[in-house]
């Protein structure tokens, strides 16, 4: 009782509510522009809040990325360009009902269904992460190590267009993360004889360059898309009725998303597909999807949103992010000097009490925004392209060089942008890159404690049965795209019958 | 008829090697190459750490772990020639970002971009945000300098005072010597 006091006596300093709403507003612009995303206004705000404290620079963080994943759906259903890719399955339906002349319904379904989604994984994340603290604090090197495998091998199923080349990534920013001198001999590892690797590559300018550098070059090449507008008139709230109806597509997304967040590696799109496939088999008028039914925009909405505090779970009682935008938010833990984890937990709840208590206010906050000024964050897409891009560049710029006050963390950013969009059209994502990269070094540690401990037989880390559980569901998350594929074949056989 | 067995034979090659061409994803296997070329290129730099005392490493060598990570990376590259069949029969069309070829003005942009951090030493961190602010949106093609222009001196100066002022991060003044502080 007493760490729910203290964590919300950090919460409600009035720096730390200003900090917070500036996130969410922060975090609905950003979602609502089509090209700008979360991860990438996180990267961008990692470097200007590290002079903060810890508390208001996490917080504001949550809360950018709670309102970043609404914020998406403004624009999915007024233009038909989701702002972000968890509003993606929300265009399919939003945008018909408005086109059929109700924008504003279609914006009330998508408030109230986010912030339900929102509230509800938060109820389970103040629950779930102490406890999920309590059982990893058992851990030991060798269980940790496999639970960070397990991690990497969701990469497979995350979303994005090839498992294979998600595993590259991620196994690629591994590597990244063995720049440097090694931990216990002191050895240089792939330095080249520059001064600055020896430290390791700096997280933020890679964060940077990847989400905000990759994503500018790819802008560039679609500068005159237009994109039809619908007018947004003020948002309409559902009424009871509409919400007895929908009851149970939001409760179910709730639930489905959230546990799709607390997954390792899942984030928020992965939930709203599955959300909206979900609200379409369950409902019974199934062939109106694709029109503008009201399930269609709650199943998706309230499921992206329940997927964003569940993927704080992870995040914070095992230090294994639940998305890509944790990953940032992880990085940003570590940059502040915090190890991630059960005994981030253990030793400082009302930490934890002050992120869910800054959650439920950027829930609270987006509610207000959606209710209210929806009308005017749309208008945020008649911002030029062709300046609201150099804009972006100028903050990579300095916030890679804030950090170290180094030029050559400016090169690092530009190099991973250039890299990063050349990767992304061959279909390798960023965000497993980043979560291999902050991954890398608790992979690594483990691993050479593990062995130390086992006499450097391998096969004695299997005497743990944790171990053996982390291992069978690496095996089941790594062959879950051949498993898909038969179950596809398979209903495939069966429809042809 | 020994030309006939020649004929089919050629036939036979001509389909074997069309088969194998279907199997394999041209320009994935050309990444494959360069990922297996650049695996190769890292795997040799192991070879080149310092040497260290068994005692100091406790049998965990400071190569070991990143060999592991090449391997891996190699393994999973020779799979990228043939994961068009599987993607395919799932419907999804991994060449649908890059069958058009990269824009010129992302190039350009690129081009741009690096020449403007390589004049940061001369023209300090202000002036190198005046000149992104300037030169991207013209590149870009935009032409209402009633935009560009107010644009490229106040959002610079607005940045520089958050960072500079707010937050006491030392910007370089460059040779110009323009500084907000």
């Amino acid at each position: 009782m007493e760490a729910v006091a203290e964590g919300l006596g950090l919460l409600l300093d009035p720096f730390n509510i200003a900090l917070i709403l500036g996130g969410v507003v922060i975090g609905v612009l950003v979602g609502a522009l089509p090209g700008l995303s979360s991860p990438m206004a996180i990267a961008l705000l990692i470097p200007f809040t590290i002079q903060f404290e810890p508390v208001p620079a996490i917080s504001m963080m949550a809360a950018l990325y709670c309102a970043g994943t609404f914020g998406g759906s403004i624009t999915a259903i007024l233009i038909n360009a989701p702002g972000a890719p968890p509003a993606a399955a929300t265009a399919l339906d939003g945008y018909p009902m408005a086109k059929k002349g109700e924008p504003g319904r279609a914006l009330g379904l998508a408030t109230v269904s986010s912030v339900t989604g929102g509230v509800f994984s938060l109820i389970v994340f103040i629950f779930a992460a102490p406890l999920l603290a309590s059982v990893a604090l058992e851990f030991r090197p060798q269980e940790y190590f496999a639970l960070a495998v397990f991690a990497l091998s969701m990469l497979a199923s995350m979303s994005g267009r090839s498992s294979l080349r998600n595993l590259i990534s991620g196994a690629v920013g591994v590597l990244i993360g063995t720049i440097g001198l090694h931990l216990t001999t002191g050895v240089e590892r792939f330095t080249f004889d520059i001064p600055e690797l020896e430290e390791g590559i700096n997280f933020v300018p890679v964060l940077i360059g990847l989400f905000a550098l990759g994503e500018m070059l790819n802008q560039s090449q679609v500068l005159d898309k237009a994109f039809e507008r619908i007018r947004a008139t003020a948002t309409k709230l559902p009424s009871i009725k509409e919400l007895k109806e929908l009851k149970f597509t939001i409760l179910r997304s709730s639930v489905l998303g959230t546990f799709i967040g607390i997954l390792p590696a899942e984030g928020s799109t992965v939930a709203a597909i599955m959300g909206y496939n979900e609200a379409k088999r369950w409902s019974k008028k199934k062939e109106e999807f694709g029109s503008g039914t009201p399930e269609g925009i709650v199943g998706p909405e309230a499921a992206n949103n329940a997927a964003a505090g569940g993927a704080m779970v992870p995040t914070l009682a095992l230090g294994i992010p639940g998305s890509g935008s944790t990953a940032l938010i992880l990085a940003a833990l570590i940059m502040h000097g915090f190890r991630p984890g059960p005994y981030l937990i253990n030793e400082t709840p009302e930490f934890i009490y002050a992120i869910f208590g800054a959650m439920l206010v950027a829930n609270l906050g987006f509610l207000v925004i959606g209710l209210v000024g929806a009308k005017f964050f749309s208008l945020v897409t008649f911002v030029p392209s062709r300046l609201l891009w150099p804009a972006v560049f100028v903050f990579s710029m300095v916030g890679s060089y804030a950090y170290g006050a180094s030029m050559f963390d400016v090169w690092v950013m530009l190099i991973s942008g250039i890299v990063g969009f050349l990767m992304m059209r061959h279909g390798f994502s960023p965000a497993p890159l980043v979560m291999g990269l902050i991954l890398g070094k608790l992979v690594e540690e483990t691993f050479s404690q593990a062995m130390i401990i086992h006499d450097n037989n391998f096969f004695r880390l299997f005497e743990s049965p944790i171990v053996l559980l982390f291992f069978a569901l690496t095996l089941l998350s790594l062959s879950s795209p051949l498993w898909a594929l038969f179950r596809d074949r398979r209903r495939a056989a069966k429809e042809a019958t | 008829m020994s030309k006939e067995t020649d004929g089919a034979g050629g036939v036979e090659d001509a389909r074997s090697s069309e088969g194998v061409a279907r199997l394999l994803h041209p320009v994935d296997t050309l990444l494959a190459i360069l990922i297996l070329c650049i695996v190769a290129w890292l795997y040799y730099e192991t070879t080149q750490f310092e040497e260290v005392s068994d005692l100091l490493t406790q049998n965990i060598p400071p190569q070991m772990f990143p060999r592991i990570l090449l391997v891996i990376v190699a393994l999973l590259a020779l799979v990228m020639p043939f994961e068009h069949i599987l993607l395919k029969r799932k419907g999804k069309d991994i060449d649908k970002d890059r069958r058009a070829p990269v824009k010129r003005i992302a190039w350009v942009t690129m081009a741009a971009l690096v020449a403007i951090i390589i004049a940061e030493q001369w023209l300090g961190t202000l002036l190198t945000m005046v000149a992104v602010c300037l030169v991207i949106p013209l590149l870009w093609g935009e032409r209402r300098l009633r935009f560009v222009l107010p644009f490229a001196v106040f959002f610079p100066l607005c940045v520089a005072f958050l960072f500079s002022v707010v937050l006491g991060v030392y910007f370089d003044p460059g040779v110009a010597g323009v500084s907000i502080r």
